[in-house]
């Protein structure tokens, strides 16, 4: 990995103005939205590999997500088998092979004037929004998923409509040896209330993906938003997820990180209206030699918003995980109230977490407190469940669904009967 | 009272209280900029061993080599001129300032604190002074007979070489960070500390370091060894502003703790608020060995300093508490390291700021656990408490741990002066002013208990005067 280690490494030539034009033409694409990528082309040119002595990459290399195959080459796609009828939502669409496979949306959302599309032939006040929640020089990652972002989606859920079902978002990450840049756009009106699950499986050994999805919530409106990653092993990915919040307006994202060699989650929200809130839960394990890395933010840049942040880590085997996080709270935001929490339980002697809760306070008109733990599991808790007669592996598991519960009740329920499924083979061997 | 015979008063009075004679007189002030001229002047001087000299010029190559940090305020950082400092100074100099040239805000501290006349001037820089070195210790003649040595640093060097060789730099190699390198090449004073086995020191051990000349660096070197089974506690520096125009100041401490002694290190510091005080502290605790750390960060334009406790022994115990005060357009960077070397090791660490009216303080720390080191514990709290418009407060801990049987928690809140305790002491009787700095001294009591009484006192009195006309 002799690259690795080059911080300075320059980002130009990584793709070029021809490639990304041609990628355009090909998808029909607006002259408006060809200009933007070819923005991001540009300001790559002037972009070098992130230093590791910041901290968001201390424990991960980011040349790891270097493309290590042509981001603009026609990707295979292998699919129609991924497909699956899914009656409990209002609407469904896959995304595979860089391309928009399919999308169905029930008939009662369309009459309300619901949008689910492929974001590359989506309307110019749609696309206006692209980077709002996440700009082009969030970070490398996101300036190349803007410069050539393939099989995008658009949810447009217009002014005061509300789905009581939700909508599902299914990505299938590439096999061996290509590479995925998923794009996501979500667009909630004024008072719009809807429920999103946005799921990433599948990929073959050294696939990458480099995705990134923006959720935009007018005055008064109400996400719900899970993100469900249950890669193959192999699979080396980095997700960026970020919500930008109008005022008065609620956002819950559940994050469920579970597969993958390589993981990375950047996720979080701008508070940006008065009264805004935002609740993000994550949960993840991990197991075999896995490297979880997790960044999570929530910015408060507007007055009397609040903000919850609860993550929990599992690790057994050798895997590793790192999390950081920052609550900002900007000079002018008075009144804010703002919470993180990060639990880390090591179930191996070769496991490994890193945690690094992070503040940076402007207004002294605040509530904000973080906290961290990192423990085994408690001696005493497996003791009393052993005295009660459960053999250890179900204590181990009942110690482990305890601490994971709080956060994957968060989750839809058949999303989290799913994940509580996957745990329970994981803890099966224990 | 002139200047002159005030001058001439004090003098008299450091030799009679603290004993100190100095045998030469200096005129030397070592030109502004830094080269291998300037470390090998100031090692010539110091008629130092060859081993020094060639540790000195080595720490300089490391200095250059050495990028700035890319991590904290670098803004401010950037500011410093590496070549319009001072980097020796030793003398009996006048500084040239008049008492009338002392601003007026340091005059009134002076007197809230109730600090004696003579040393008014010497903390002001009006008086004739030492400079770089140690100015004053009270070895006491039963430390001396117990076998302690206790003297400043480069008579450590000359009289107990064999002993400074075994530990200097062990702690803290000049390649640990560009200032640890800079202070490596160019150290100057510091104090010098060796108990023997079994040996209990009773009384608080302590050494004023000064900096008063003008654009003067001052970059003193403490080595402490606590022998197996000794006990000391020593406090360096004091709660009286210190002034100067401008400056900076980059020491390094370093800490040994043998199996089973108890070591504790307690510092202030006020300084002027145009110095930048980048220093590198660190200790390392053997078996049974308590290290504890209380660390006042209260003056200074820009504080980064970082205690840390290597607990290498089983068993080991280190504690860090700390108390940061920033007022405007301060930047106390300041926190504390923990790193788990052995199993059953404990750490506490206790951090407390407040930042007012534009202040900004930060808690960076780090808590690593190395594989092996099973049945640690540790703890991290931080409290954060802002008043007043543009404070601001970060908290940076990281925490590495490579270990499952262990336990580790971090904790930190930030809050504003509750409106309800507020209310509930006016609607006492209190004014607001009061009330305020009621709050605040219980927020920083935790700290305050630690240090010994004449301390306590002058620190609550710097608060006070700090937390005046406040606008909550």
């Amino acid at each position: 990995m002799a690259s690795a280690t080059k911080a300075d490494a320059t980002l130009a030539g990584v793709v070029s103005v021809e490639a990304v034009a041609a990628l355009s033409a090909a998808a029909r694409e607006s002259e408006a939205l060809r200009a933007r990528r070819l923005e991001a082309v540009r300001l790559l040119e002037g972009m070098t590999l992130p230093h590791r002595a910041r901290h968001l990459w201390r424990y991960t290399d980011p040349a790891r997500f270097l493309p290590s195959a042509d981001l603009t080459a026609p990707a295979p796609t292998e699919v129609t088998s991924q497909w699956r009828r899914d009656d409990e939502v209002v609407g469904v669409a896959l995304v595979a092979g860089g391309v928009v496979q399919r999308v169905e949306l029930a008939e009662e959302a369309r009459e309300k004037g619901v949008t689910l599309a492929n974001l590359h032939a989506s309307p110019a006040e749609a696309l206006a929004h692209l980077g709002t929640a996440v700009p082009a020089d969030h970070g490398f990652i996101e300036t190349l998923n803007t410069a050539a972002w393939r099989g995008g989606l658009l949810l447009h859920v217009p002014a005061g409509v509300r789905l009581d079902r939700p909508l599902r978002l299914r990505f299938a990450a590439p096999p061996a040896g290509s590479l995925a840049l998923p794009r996501v756009l979500v667009l909630a009106g004024r008072h719009a209330s809807c429920e999103v699950i946005e799921g990433h499986g599948g990929g073959g050994a050294g696939a990458q993906v480099l995705g990134v999805t923006e959720v935009l919530l007018e005055e008064g409106a109400e996400v719900r938003y899970s993100l469900v990653q249950k890669w193959e092993p192999g699979v080396l990915g980095h997700l960026t997820a970020y919500a930008h919040l109008g005022p008065r307006s609620r956002f819950t994202m559940a994050t469920a990180v579970f597969g993958g060699a390589l993981a990375k989650t950047d996720v979080g929200a701008t508070l940006a209206g008065e009264g805004a809130e935002s609740e993000i839960y994550g949960v993840t394990f991990g197991g075999e030699t896995q490297h979880f890395d997790h960044h999570t933010e929530h910015r408060h840049l507007a007055g009397r918003t609040r903000s919850n942040l609860d993550t929990r880590v599992v690790v057994t085997d050798a895997a590793h995980s790192a999390y950081t996080g920052l609550i900002r709270i900007a000079p002018e935001a008075a009144g804010c109230e703002a919470y993180q929490e990060n639990r880390n339980l090591l179930l191996s002697p070769h496991a490994r977490a890193e945690s690094i809760p992070e503040l940076e306070i402007s207004n002294e008109d605040v509530r904000c407190t973080h906290g961290a733990t990192v423990a085994p599991l408690d001696p005493e808790q497996l003791f009393y469940l052993g005295s009660r007669g459960l053999p250890r592996n179900q204590a181990h598991r009942l110690i482990v669904f305890g601490f994971l519960g709080q956060t994957l009740a968060r989750l839809p329920e058949a999303t989290r009967e799913r994940l509580e499924a996957m745990v329970a083979a994981r803890l099966h061997g224990d | 009272m002139s200047t002159q015979a005030a001058l001439a008063g004090i003098n008299a009075d450091y030799a009679e209280r603290y004993g100190f004679r100095d045998p030469e007189e200096y005129f030397l002030k070592a030109p502004k900029g830094l080269n291998h001229e300037v470390v090998e002047m100031i090692s010539r001087l110091k008629q130092e061993p060859e081993w020094m000299r060639a540790f000195r010029h080595r720490a300089l190559d490391i200095f250059y080599a050495k990028p700035m940090p890319q991590w904290g305020n670098t803004e401010m950082l950037s500011r410093i001129d590496f070549d319009d400092i001072h980097y020796y100074l030793r003398s009996t100099e006048k500084s040239g300032r008049t008492w009338e040239e002392v601003p007026e805000n340091i005059k009134r501290t002076f007197d809230r604190l109730g600090i004696p006349e003579a040393e008014r001037k010497f903390l002001a820089g009006v008086t004739a002074q030492y400079e770089s070195e140690v100015v004053y210790h009270s070895v006491r003649e039963e430390l001396t007979a117990q076998g302690v040595i206790f003297t400043d640093m480069d008579s450590g060097l000359r009289e107990h070489e064999e002993l400074v060789r075994q530990y200097f730099a062990t702690v803290i190699p000049p390649d640990d960070n560009k200032f640890a390198a800079l202070n490596s090449a160019v150290w100057s004073g510091g104090s010098f500390i060796y108990v023997p086995p079994g040996v209990e020191v009773a009384i608080p051990l302590q050494a004023y370091f000064r900096i008063n000349a003008e654009n003067m660096g001052q970059f003193e070197r403490t080595l402490i060894i606590a022998d197996r089974g000794a006990k000391v506690h020593y406090i360096e520096g004091c709660t009286a502003p210190v002034y100067s125009t401008n400056s900076l100041h980059s020491a390094v401490v370093e800490l040994v703790a043998l199996p089973g002694a108890r070591l504790r290190y307690t510092t202030i510091q006020n300084w002027a608020n145009n110095i930048y005080n980048l220093v590198t502290k660190r200790a390392v605790a053997y078996e049974d060995a308590q290290v504890e750390w209380v660390d006042g960060n209260i003056g200074s334009k820009l504080t980064m300093k970082y205690p840390a406790i290597l607990l290498k022994g089983e068993r080991a115990h280190g504690e860090v508490l700390s108390i940061a005060f920033a007022g405007p357009g301060q930047h106390q960077d300041a926190g504390a390291k923990a790193i788990h070397l052995a199993p059953h090791t404990t750490s506490k660490i206790t951090s407390k700021s407040i930042s007012k009216d534009g202040g900004r303080a930060s808690y960076r720390g780090l808590v690593k656990v190395r594989r092996g080191a099973h049945g640690c514990k540790t703890t991290v709290e931080c409290d954060a408490l802002l008043i007043g418009a543009g404070a601001r407060s970060d908290t940076y801990p990281t925490m590495e741990i490579a270990e499952d049987d262990v336990r580790i928690e971090h904790e930190a809140r930030v809050s504003k002066l509750g409106d309800e305790q507020m209310f509930y002491l006016m609607q006492r009787g209190l004014t607001e002013d009061q009330a305020r700095l009621m709050i605040v001294n219980g927020f920083i009591e935790p700290f305050v208990k630690e240090l010994p009484m004449e301390y306590a006192v002058e620190l609550n009195r710097l608060i006070e005067l700090e937390m005046e006309g406040s606008v909550g």
